[in-house]
C-alpha cells in the first residue's frame, strides 16, 4: 500500500527558533561553510521571517519553514532533470534526489518555485576530527551537485530495516520521524501520511485554515501550512511579489 | 604583397593574398592573451569549484547560460544558410557558406566548452546519454547539440582539408571529396537537429511552471517559446553572418562577398524577424492576459522593478525587433551599407536581449509572496571565461580565413577595397 | 597489396562493432562513473555499531533530556527525551548542534598563561601559591551541582568566598529573597498554573528556560487562538528599524515601552491596580511613588493604556509578572498582584536551598579568582586578583591570567540540579558519554588535585541519590513514572538516574512563602537597555562558542544574527 508522506505546519505555533534547521543540518551531514552566505548556503530546511508590513502595535510577524514541498503533480524538478537524478518515489511520494547522479546543471533549481534546492558551491569540509560526528546513515555530498530535503529518507530506511528484522511488512510510524519534526519544540511541524484519512496530518490538510504555497501553480505540494490569521494565509499566493521579509545578519 | 615571400606561404592558397606573418601574429596576440585569461579563469572554476563565480542558489543560471543561449542563437546562421543553399537551392548564398560553417563551429564548440565549466561535475556529463529523461528539454538539448556539433565538425573538415598542404595527401583529398558529397545530407540533418535544439532551448524556459514569468502554453508538449526561439534564431543567424563578414572585410581590407549577398541575407533576416515580432507580440499578449494571471501572477508584478520595467519589453519588440525588420526589408534602407549593418546589429541585440530576459530576469523576479527582487553581477572569472570564447573564436576564424578557402567561391576574392 | 578505402572503412566498422561486444568500454564507463561519484577527499561518516544513550544537555542550567546516537563511540546525532516531564522531548537549536562542539576549532587543549603556553603543573603550582598567600574566590555558573559542592567546600575550608553568576531567570527572583528570607534558589515560577503572564522583556519563547516547558505550554494553550487560555503579554521596547523579538511577535499582546522604562511601567501598573481597587485587599502591596501619569510619561504609553493593561492583567488570574533582570519593581508588582507565594505565581519549590552571593559585584580582598567553565563567557570579574578561568572553548579576548582547558560536551560526569525557573525541584544525573581527552581537567578535579581531602563528584552524586531515596518523596520519571516511595532500593534509584531518568519533587503548595514589602523598592540604575530585538540568546547559555551548525544557521540564513560576543 503506497503512502503519500506530507506535512502540516502550524504557523501559529512556529516561534522561529531554528531548532529544525539545526537538526536537519545535523541529520543530513550539512557542513558548516565559513564562506557561505544566505544565498550560497546549504539549508534544506530554511525558516523565513515575514511581517505584515506594519509598524507599531499593529505589526505582526510570522515564521515560515520552507523546504522541499514534494510536489505531486508534474513535479517541476523531476520533469526537467536531464539525467533522472530526481524522481518521485511511488511508494512514499517522496521526491528523491540522487546527488551521485547529479551533473550539477542546476536546471532543477531554476524550476523550483519554492527555492527549496541548494547547490554545493564548495566541497564539504569540517574542522579536524568533526567528521567523526557525522550521521552514518547519510552520505556526504561532493561539490557541484544539488541537494534538498528528502524527508530524512535514511530514517525511513532504518524503519524499514527494523520492520523487516521483526518480520513485519509495514513500518511502525513511530520509527520514521524526520529530524525537523522531531526537533520542533512546539510540534508546529507534523508529519504523516496524506493517503490515510485518519492521519492527523491528513485532517489538518483539510482544515479551513490550511493552505499551500503557490497552490495556483498546480504543483500539488504535500506540505500544508495552516494559520488562523488571515494575513498569513494570504502569503500563499504571490501578490506584489515584494514580500516584507525580515532579515537579520 | 606576393604570397611566396612569407614564412608560412606554403600553407596559404595559391594566389591568395594575406598579410605578412608577423603582422598576423600581432593581430592574434591580444586575442591569445584573452584566450589565455579565459582558460585560466575556467581552470580556476574547474579546480576550485563554482564558488569562483557569483552564481548562487537563487541565480543558478547567470552570464554563461545567457551567453550560451545567445551564441547558439547567433550561430544558427550556419544551419540555416546550409538549409537555404542545399535544401531550398538558394545558390546565391553559396559564397558565404563556408564562413557560416566555421562560425557555427566556433559558436557551438565555444558554447559546449563553457557548458562543461558551468556544470558542477563535468565528468558526469555523459550521464545524460546514459539515463536520458524523455520529459526534459535539457536532455533534448544535450543530445541535439552534441550531434549537431558532430555535424558541424564534419562540415568543417572538408573546408580544413582544402588547405593547400593538406590537399596534397591523396587520402585526404579523396576523403574530402567523399565528404563533400555528404554535405547536403549533413545540411539536412543539421537543419533537423538545429530545429529541435533551438526550440528546446526555448522550451527550457517555457516549461518552467514554477516561474510564471517564463512559463508559456503552447502546442502539445511544446511551449510557445520553443517556436519563438527557432524563429528568432533563424532571424538573427543571417544578421550575425552579415556582421561578422562585414567585420572581416573591414579587418582584411577586401571585399569578400558581393553587396547583394548582404542585402539578400538581410532581407531574409528581416522577413523572419517580422514574423517573429508578430508571433512574439501575440504570445506576449496571451501570456500577460491569460497564462500568467491564471496561476496567480498579475503582469504588473513583473515590471515593477527598476531597471527591468516595461521599457525592456518595448526595447525587445519594437526597437530591436520591429525597427530592424523594417530596415532590413525596405529596399531603400537595405541598400545603404551603414543602415544595413546597424539593422543587423539591432536584430542580434534583440535576440541577445531576449535570451537575457529569459535567463536573468526570470530568476531575479520573486515567486513566493515574501521573496525579494534579486540582483546578480558576474564575477571576473565568468566574464573572462566568456572572453576566452571570443578570443578562441577570433583566433580560429582568423586561422581559417588565412589558411583555408573560406570565401574561395567568390570571384572577387582578391579585390582590394579602395582606401583600406 | 594495396590498402583501399574500403578496407579502412571495413576495419573501422568491424573494430567498433567488436569492441562494443567486449566488456572493455562498458567496464571503463562503469569505472569512470563510480570514480566520478566517489571523490576520496570527501569525508565519510564513521562506520561502527550504533547505539543510543541517554544523558542531559549541559550547555545551560535547564538540563533538557537528551538522547545521543553513538557510532563507534562518537556522538553522531541528538534528540530530545519525550518522557522528560519538563523538557518533553524538546531541545533548543544549540542542543541540536551540541554533539559537534568538542571538535570546534576554538576548543581549548592547552593551559595558557597570559597568551603563552603553559602546563597543568604550573597552573596548579600558581594556584596553590595563591591559596597560601591569600583568600580565594570561586565563581560558579551553575550552582547546586555536585561539582559546586566541591568548589564551595574548598573555599569554605580556606575562608574564601563562593559566588554565583546567575542568568536572568534567577536574577529576577533575587528581590523575593530580600523580602521573604527564602533563598532565591528555592523559588520558581508556577507557569503551568498561570493564565496571564506579563513578561518584561524576558524572551519567554526564545531562550528562556527549557523550550519544552514554556514554549510548548504556550503552543498548546495560546498559539493562534484569539482567546487563549494562556495570555502572554510581552512588554518590550521596540527599536526602530529592527524587527520584534520572537516573543513579542508571537505574544497575545505586545506592549511597546521606551527602552529602560520597564520599572516605571511596573510601578505605573501597580499604582493603577491599587488606585482602581483591582487587587484584593489581602494582596495589597506597597504604593508605588509614581503616579500613573508619571509612569505614562516615562514609558511612552498613555495613562489610559496603562490602566487598560492593568485591567487586562487581572482579567484572567492567576497572573504573574516576569522580569529579565533583577529589577525589583517587577517583583514588587508581583507582590501587589498577589502572585508572590500564590498558585500560578512565584512559588517555593524546595525547603533546602541556600543563599548565594552574586559574582556581579566587586570581588575585593581576593588573592585569586577561579572561574568555573559553567560561567558565561561574557562574565568579567571585577577584580585585580589573579584569574584562573576554566573553559572548554576559547571565546576570545579573555582577561583571565590563566586559561585552563575544561572537559567539553558530555565529557565528564555531572549532575543536573533544579533548573532556575522550574516550579518543582528536579534532579538528574548526566553521565559522560564521551571520554574526555587527557589534556582537560574540570575545576572540581583541579581543586581535588590541590586538596586531596576533597570528595569526588561521583561520590557526592552517590550521596545525593542516597538522600533522595531516603527522602521517600517525589517521583522518578524514566520510561514510566514511579513514586520514589515505591522504588525498592537506592541501587535501583541510582541505576534509573544513570540511565536518564529524572527525579521530580512534590508540587509546590501555595502560601509556602510570604513577602514583606513595606515600601516600593528603589529601582536605582539597574534598568539596562533591553535586549536587542531579535537576538534572544539566553544569557544563561554558558558555552563561549556556538555549535558549528548554529553558526551555520546564522551565516547561511537570515533567520538570526550571531549573538554578541559569541565567536562562531
Amino acid at each position: 500500500m503506497s503512502a503519500r508522506y506530507g506535512m502540516a505546519i502550524d504557523l501559529d505555533r512556529c516561534t522561529g527558533c531554528g531548532a529544525c534547521m539545526v537538526a536537519c543540518a545535523a541529520e543530513n551531514n550539512a557542513p558548516p561553510l565559513p564562506q557561505a552566505t544566505p544565498r550560497t548556503g546549504l539549508t534544506s530546511m530554511l525558516v523565513r521571517q515575514v511581517s505584515n508590513g506594519m509598524e507599531g502595535a499593529a505589526r505582526r510577524e510570522v515564521f515560515i519553514p520552507i523546504m522541499c514541498m514534494h510536489c505531486e503533480h508534474e513535479t517541476p524538478c523531476v520533469s526537467v532533470c536531464p539525467q533522472q537524478a530526481v524522481e518521485v518515489d511511488k511508494a512514499t511520494g517522496i521526491v528523491m534526489q540522487m546527488p551521485q547522479r547529479c551533473l550539477g546543471c542546476r536546471y532543477c533549481m531554476t524550476a523550483c518555485p519554492y527555492h527549496a534546492r541548494y547547490f554545493n558551491w564548495w566541497d564539504p569540509a569540517w574542522p579536524a576530527g568533526m567528521e567523526k560526528s557525522l550521521n552514518p546513515g547519510v552520505a556526504a555530498r561532493m561539490r557541484g551537485v544539488v541537494e534538498k530535503c528528502n524527508m530524512c529518507h535514511a530514517r525511513l530506511h532504518s524503519a524499514r530495516a527494523k520492520a523487516a528484522a521483526a518480520g513485519k511488512r509495514e513500518i511502525d510510524p513511530a520509527d520514521y520521524i524526520p529530524a525537523c519534526v522531531e526537533a520542533c519544540p512546539t510540534e508546529a511541524i507534523r508529519f504523516g501520511n496524506l493517503a490515510d484519512e485518519n492521519d492527523p496530518v491528513s485532517r489538518d490538510a483539510h482544515s479551513p485554515d490550511a493552505f499551500r504555497m503557490l497552490a495556483r501553480l498546480d504543483t500539488e505540494p504535500k506540505l500544508y501550512y495552516k494559520s488562523k490569521e488571515a494575513w498569513v494565509r494570504e502569503l500563499a499566493e504571490s501578490k506584489s511579489g515584494r514580500g516584507p521579509e525580515v532579515k537579520h545578519g | 604583397m606576393a604570397s611566396t615571400a612569407m614564412a608560412d606561404s606554403r600553407w596559404i592558397a595559391r594566389g591568395a593574398e594575406r598579410t605578412p606573418l608577423p603582422q598576423f601574429l600581432l593581430w592574434l596576440a591580444p586575442w591569445a592573451v584573452i584566450l589565455a585569461l579565459g582558460i585560466y579563469a575556467a581552470g580556476l572554476c574547474l579546480y576550485y569549484g563554482l564558488n569562483q563565480t557569483n552564481l548562487d542558489n537563487r541565480f543558478a543560471f547567470g552570464l554563461w547560460i545567457f551567453l550560451d543561449l545567445g551564441i547558439i542563437a547567433l550561430g544558427a546562421g550556419a544551419f540555416f544558410t546550409g538549409f537555404l543553399v542545399y535544401i531550398l537551392k538558394r545558390t546565391e548564398l553559396q559564397p558565404i557558406l563556408n564562413s557560416a560553417v566555421v562560425l557555427g563551429f566556433i559558436c557551438y564548440s565555444g558554447a559546449v566548452a563553457v557548458l562543461m565549466v558551468d556544470v558542477g561535475q563535468p565528468l558526469r556529463a555523459w550521464f545524460t546519454f546514459w539515463h536520458p529523461n524523455a520529459h526534459s528539454m535539457l536532455t533534448e538539448v544535450t543530445f541535439c547539440i552534441s550531434c549537431y556539433l558532430l555535424v558541424l565538425s564534419l562540415e568543417y573538415v572538408p573546408i580544413l582539408l582544402r588547405n593547400r598542404q593538406l590537399r596534397k595527401l591523396p587520402s585526404f583529398l579523396v576523403f574530402e571529396h567523399q565528404l563533400h558529397k555528404l554535405v547536403p545530407v549533413l545540411a539536412g540533418v543539421g537543419t533537423l537537429l538545429s530545429f529541435f535544439h533551438q526550440g528546446s532551448l526555448g522550451g527550457l524556459y517555457g516549461v518552467l511552471r514554477g516561474r510564471p514569468f517564463a512559463f508559456r502554453e503552447g502546442f502539445l508538449i511544446w511551449p510557445s517559446t520553443f517556436f519563438l526561439f527557432i524563429l528568432s534564431a533563424i532571424a538573427s543567424g543571417p544578421s550575425f553572418l552579415i556582421l561578422v563578414t562585414a567585420a572581416v572585410e573591414k579587418v582584411t581590407g577586401r571585399r569578400l562577398v558581393p553587396q547583394e549577398l548582404f542585402q539578400r541575407l538581410g532581407f531574409i533576416s528581416g522577413v523572419l524577424l517580422a514574423i517573429y515580432v508578430a508571433a512574439k507580440s501575440i504570445d506576449t499578449l496571451i501570456w500577460l492576459n491569460v497564462t500568467s494571471p491564471s496561476v496567480g501572477f498579475a503582469p504588473w508584478q513583473y515590471y515593477n522593478y527598476k531597471p527591468f520595467g516595461l521599457p525592456i519589453l518595448f526595447l525587445e519588440i519594437v526597437v530591436f525587433g520591429l525597427l530592424p525588420a523594417f530596415l532590413l526589408t525596405y529596399r531603400r534602407s537595405a541598400k545603404r551599407r551603414g543602415l544595413l549593418l546597424s539593422a543587423a546589429a539591432l536584430a542580434c541585440a534583440g535576440i541577445l536581449l531576449n535570451r537575457f530576459v529569459l535567463t536573468v530576469q526570470t530568476l531575479a523576479l520573486p515567486t513566493l509572496a515574501f521573496d525579494d527582487f534579486l540582483h546578480y553581477t558576474p564575477s571576473w572569472q565568468e566574464v573572462a571565461s566568456f572572453g576566452g570564447v571570443i578570443g578562441y573564436g577570433v583566433i580560429v576564424y582568423s586561422l581559417s580565413y588565412r589558411y583555408l578557402p573560406l570565401f574561395a567561391q567568390s570571384k572577387g576574392e582578391n579585390t582590394h577595397v579602395s582606401g583600406s | 597489396m594495396k590498402v583501399t578505402r574500403r578496407d579502412l572503412l571495413l576495419l573501422g566498422a568491424a573494430g567498433t562493432a567488436g569492441l562494443v561486444v567486449t566488456p572493455v568500454p562498458w567496464k571503463l564507463l562503469d569505472d569512470v562513473s563510480i570514480w566520478s561519484q566517489n571523490w576520496p577527499w570527501i569525508p565519510q561518516p564513521t562506520r561502527g555499531p550504533v547505539e543510543v544513550k541517554q544523558s542531559f544537555c549541559t550547555l545551560c542550567p535547564n538540563g533538557c533530556g537528551m538522547r545521543v546516537r553513538m557510532a563507534a563511540g562518537w556522538p553522531v546525532g541528538v534528540a530530545g527525551v519525550s518522557s522528560h516531564p519538563i523538557s518533553r522531548g524538546a531541545l533548543c537549536p544549540l542542543g541540536y548542534g551540541a554533539h559537534q562542539l568538542n571538535w570546534h576549532p576554538q576548543r581549548l587543549r592547552t593551559v595558557r598563561h597570559r597568551a603563552n603556553s603553559s602546563s597543568w603543573g604550573e597552573a596548579r603550582a600558581a594556584f596553590a601559591k595563591a591559596c597560601s598567600e591569600g583568600r580565594i574566590a570561586i565563581v560558579d555558573g551553575q550552582p547546586g551541582r555536585a561539582a559546586s559542592s566541591v568548589m564551595k567546600t574548598f573555599v569554605q575550608k580556606r575562608d574564601g568566598s563562593y559566588r554565583v553568576a546567575l542568568g536572568p531567570e534567577s536574577q529576577a527572583l533575587a528581590p523575593y529573597e530580600i523580602w521573604s528570607g527564602v533563598p532565591a534558589a528555592a523559588l520558581g515560577y508556577d507557569l503551568e498554573n498561570a493564565q496571564t503572564v506579563v513578561s518584561f522583556g524576558a524572551p519567554l519563547l526564545d531562550g528562556w528556560g527549557s523550550p519544552g516547558r514554556f514554549t510548548r505550554l504556550w503552543a498548546e494553550r495560546a498559539a493562534g487562538m484569539a482567546d487563549p487560555q494562556l495570555r502572554l503579554i510581552q512588554v518590550e521596547a521596540s527599536l526602530s528599524g529592527t524587527s520584534l523579538s520572537r516573543t513579542a511577535a508571537r505574544a497575545w499582546q505586545w506592549v511597546p515601552v521606551r527602552a529602560g522604562a520597564e520599572g516605571a511601567l511596573a510601578a505605573g501598573l501597580a499604582r493603577a491596580l491599587l488606585d482602581e481597587h483591582l487587587v484584593s485587599v489581602s494582596a495589597r502591596g506597597p504604593m508605588p511613588p509614581l503616579t500613573v501619569a508619571q509612569a505614562a510619561e516615562q514609558t511612552g504609553l498613555s495613562t489610559g493604556a496603562i490602566v487598560d493593561l492593568a485591567r487586562t492583567m487581572i482579567a484572567r488570574p492567576p497572573v504573574v509578572a516576569i522580569a529579565n533582570d533583577g529589577n525589583p519593581a517587577i517583583a514588587a508588582l508581583n507582590v501587589v498582584l498577589g502572585a508572590a507565594g500564590a498558585r500560578g505565581g512565584i512559588v517555593r519549590r524546595s525547603k533546602h536551598a541556600e543563599s548565594y552571593a552574586s559574582a556581579e559585584g566587586v570581588i575585593d580582598s581576593a588573592r585569586a579568582v577561579l572561574i568555573d567553565s559553567t560561567v558565561p563567557w561574557d562574565f568579567t570579574p571585577k577584580t585585580d586578583a589573579e584569574v584562573f578561568r576554566f573553559a572548554a572553548w576559547d571565546g576570545g579576548s579573555s582577561k583571565a591570567d590563566w586559561l585552563l582547558p575544561a572537559p567539553g560536551f558530555l565529557e565528564e560526569l555531572t549532575d543536573v540540579p533544579t533548573a532556575p525557573a522550574s516550579a518543582v525541584e528536579t534532579y538528574a544525573v548526566a553521565p559522560s558519554l564521551v571520554k574526555a581527552p587527557p589534556e582537560v581537567q574540570s575545576a572540581a578535579q583541579f581543586l581535588g588535585g590541590i586538596d586531596p581531602a576533597s570528595i569526588t563528584v561521583e561520590k557526592i552524586i552517590h550521596t545525593r541519590c542516597d538522600d533522595l531515596f531516603r527522602g521517600r518523596a517525589g517521583t522518578l520519571h524514566g520510561q514510566e513514572a514511579t513514586p520514589v516511595a515505591k522504588v525498592e532500593s537506592v541501587q535501583k534509584l541510582e541505576e534509573q538516574l544513570w540511565k536518564g531518568a529524572v527525579w521530580i519533587g512534590e508540587p509546590p503548595r501555595s502560601g509556602d512563602f510570604r513577602c514583606e514589602l513595606k515600601e516600593w523598592p528603589a529601582t536605582g540604575s539597574s534598568a539596562r537597555v533591553v535586549n536587542r530585538s531579535s537576538v534572544n540568546w539566553s544569557r544563561a547559555w554558558l558555552a563561549p562558542v556556538l555549535p558549528p551548525l548554529v553558526s551555520k544557521l546564522c551565516q547561511e540564513s537570515s533567520l538570526r544574527e550571531a549573538p554578541e560576543r559569541r565567536n562562531s
